[in-house]
């Protein structure tokens, strides 16, 4: 997914950033329109995070691996949720078409055993001409049952989000000393309310903060504003402000921002980059911030 | 390079003492004429890579790779201590713009943040080794005298 071949190092690309339906057009066309989707590549492993439309330029990328190469990388999606948004691309990733393909998807255990019935449903006839069960590649649907999970040189952890209408998933990847956060989808205000200073929230925000402490890279859920947010709350995901205090009282390094809300466009969102990364530049510690855009990869 | 890309014509050294940032200075300077081409350009598809600083150089790149780097042989030659021999490449990939690192050592900065690769978009900025530029994508259709 890079030409970049370090072995010490995992590759993060962003192929779909926008959150909730996918955003053409040329007021959205340097931060993307597509829907989520980010990879890890690391070795010969490739971690995919979430299925959104931004899955399809992934798709055309590994293809050309997967016809070349005699052991092709095994490739693993892991879905945050089967909200639409986040699985609609799946019927477009061109590896499923091909025979050298091995795709293992895991999902959230708590579904009560529907993850496959789920995909399998969004390519029901009435809604996509091809069945799930017309792919020719190796696809295996897994819900998952271990508490890490190891992919060669990667262990991949993770953790249930509640704040988020259906729950979500959120996933960590550590190799080589560093861990790189995916925590997309989850409404942060819920926990992190000094008005709603429950036992259960206070729980929650030990977790949260547990699970993103010290990351290299944290991929977040940013979709609102401040002035934004209040008329959206229940909708499942967080501020901005909410999110950058907690990530920087974690100590994350890096936090990309992330599923940005449709309304939003390029020039708002540099705006907002503006304003947000002056404030945490006068902070005490360096936490670098930025706003997720579609085809940028990173090295971690 | 391939065989139909014009040579880069160095004809102009160019101080770049206005780069100076923080600790690092940079004495050294750019050698590149004052206008460029690098390689086969079209009215149909090129991009300006514009050397960031007091005097503005535009270099036109069409869609062969363009080397960045210290050594001669580079398509674009930085003579800045802080880049690296071979830095960084332009790529043009499926109708799209892209820079990538060559595995230099300070890195190279899209907008700020440190990329291993990059798509391109109007009016980002690149950085590297310190030296900034800034690229600009000319839409397809626009039509223009560019020799």
């Amino acid at each position: 997914m890079t030409s970049s071949n370090n072995t010490n190092k995992m590759y993060i690309t962003f192929w779909g950033t926008r959150g909730s339906v996918s955003t053409p057009g040329r007021i959205t066309e340097k931060y993307g329109g597509n829907t989520p989707c980010v990879s890890v590549s690391c070795q010969d492993i490739r971690v995919i995070f979430d299925a959104g439309t931004g899955i399809r330029n992934l798709g055309m990328e590994l293809l050309g691996e997967i016809k070349e190469k005699e052991n092709p990388p095994s490739l693993h999606l892991f879905l945050s949720h089967t909200h639409w948004d986040h699985i609609q691309g799946l019927p477009f990733f061109m590896p499923s078409y091909h025979k050298n393909t091995k795709l293992t998807i895991y999902g959230s255990p708590y579904k009560g055993g529907f993850l496959e019935s789920i995909l399998k449903e969004q390519m029901d006839s009435e809604y996509f001409p091809v069945s799930m069960s017309a792919f020719p590649a190796d696809i295996k649907i897994r819900e998952i049952s271990e508490e890490i999970i190891r992919l060669g040189p990667l262990i991949i952890e993770w953790q249930e989000q509640v704040h988020h209408p259906g729950g979500s998933v959120r996933y960590r990847v550590n190799f080589n000393g560093k861990k790189v956060v995916y925590a997309t989808d989850v409404e942060l205000n819920n926990i992190f309310n000094e008005k709603e200073n429950s036992e259960e929230n206070r729980r929650l925000g030990r977790e949260y903060i547990g699970f993103i402490t010290d990351a290299d890279l944290l991929i977040a859920d940013g979709q609102y504003t401040e002035d934004e947010y209040p008329d959206k709350v229940g909708w499942g995901h967080s501020s901005i402000p909410v999110l950058l205090d907690t990530a920087f009282r974690s100590n994350v390094k890096q936090v990309a921002i992330f599923h940005h809300d449709p309304q939003h466009s390029d020039k708002f969102i540099d705006e907002l980059w503006i304003k947000n990364r002056a404030i945490y530049r006068s902070k005490s510690r360096k936490m670098d911030l930025f706003w997720a855009r579609e085809g940028l990869t990173l090295a971690i | 390079m391939t065989k139909d890309r014009e040579k880069t014509i160095r004809t102009k050294s160019i101080d770049l003492d206005n780069y100076k940032k923080g600790e690092a200075s940079f004495s050294s300077t750019l050698e590149m004429s004052p206008k460029t081409f690098i390689g086969k350009i079209t009215a149909a598809r090129h991009a300006i890579l514009e050397i960031m600083g007091e005097k503005k150089e535009r270099i036109f790149v069409g869609e062969d790779e363009v080397i960045i780097g210290r050594t001669p042989d580079c398509d674009i030659q930085l003579l800045v201590e802080n880049v690296s021999r071979r830095h960084a490449r332009i790529i043009y990939k499926s109708e799209e713009y892209q820079v990538e690192d060559l595995g230099s050592t300070n890195g190279v900065y899209v907008n700020g943040i440190k990329v291993e690769r990059c798509i391109l978009r109007q009016h980002d900025i690149i950085e590297i080794g310190g030296v900034k530029i800034q690229f600009i994508e000319e839409k397809i259709g626009q039509d223009h005298d560019l020799k």
